[in-house]
């Protein structure tokens, strides 16, 4: 059943539904299989045989199964293998991270010195707003007049209610003492 | 004696031992039943039964077994599936 060459599709495990051929029969109970699988010894329950038997050599290399795959219209998707960053690399990565936010910041900072040139231009309106500034020193004056006005109004009326209030608290304080002498 | 809010038993007891040779109930919400095939409704293996403030934190590797179908099938059901495509 599990001859070489025999197209089957993985039923257990990460690679489950993924289709691959027989390459080497180790023993009755385990070949080592090929495809779209990673290449490895598998048992024979973990695989579901497929009706087509593929004419091979025992022992095909990756890559020569990739291509006999592609006949089959099936294609094989290659992993990118992540190499272990070390030490130093993660120290160069970061480098060229600064560097890359440094060239930035030297970008932005033109663009900055672009501002002051924008409040040069402003600087010729500002005798203009000088003028502004003159009309409202008209308008204090007429406040300082209301408010003179109004202080010596409030004044009297406050110390009205003040002084009856100090003239209870004395009496008070005057009945207190005199029972305190009792 | 237990305080009122902790004489039903919706609260699971869990008896610890402090320093001192007290043992002490600490009251602990329930876990939440376990994680079924869609299938046959079997149990499923592999997928922990935490409640989900502790499954937020888990990595999405010890959640449920990386097959395809993992966690939702069982692997007896994922693989007639296979079978049968």
């Amino acid at each position: 059943m599990f001859e070489i060459g025999r197209l089957c599709v993985k039923i257990a495990g990460r690679d489950a539904g993924l289709k691959c051929i027989v390459v080497e029969v180790i023993d009755s109970n385990y070949v080592l299989i090929d495809g779209q699988t990673r290449r490895r010894k598998c048992n024979v329950k973990h695989l579901e045989p497929l009706d087509k038997v593929l004419k091979v050599k025992k022992g095909l290399a990756h890559e020569d199964v990739v291509k006999e795959l592609k006949k089959q219209g099936i294609e094989v998707k290659e992993k990118i293998k992540r190499s272990k960053r070390t030490k130093e690399a993660k120290t160069e990565e970061k480098a060229e991270i600064k560097k890359e936010i440094t060239k930035k910041q030297k970008t932005l900072k033109p663009k900055k010195q672009k501002r002051p040139e924008k409040k040069k231009e402003k600087t010729p309106a500002k005798p203009k707003k000088a003028e502004k500034k003159a009309k409202p020193e008209s308008k204090p004056k007429k406040t300082v007049v209301k408010k003179a006005e109004a202080k010596p109004k409030k004044t009297p009326v406050k110390k009205a209610k003040a002084k009856p209030k100090a003239k209870k608290t004395t009496k008070a304080s005057k009945t207190k003492v005199k029972t305190k002498k009792k | 004696m237990p305080a009122g809010k902790h004489k039903s038993r919706s609260m699971r007891r869990v008896y610890t031992k402090l320093t001192g040779s007290k043992v002490v109930i600490h009251y602990k919400k329930r876990k939440p039943s376990k994680a079924t095939c869609a299938v046959c409704g079997a149990a499923l293996s592999g997928v922990p039964r935490e409640r989900p403030y502790k499954m937020q934190t888990m990595a999405k590797t010890k959640k449920r077994p990386s097959r395809p179908y993992g966690g939702v099938l069982c692997s007896k059901c994922m693989r007639e599936k296979i079978k049968n495509v």
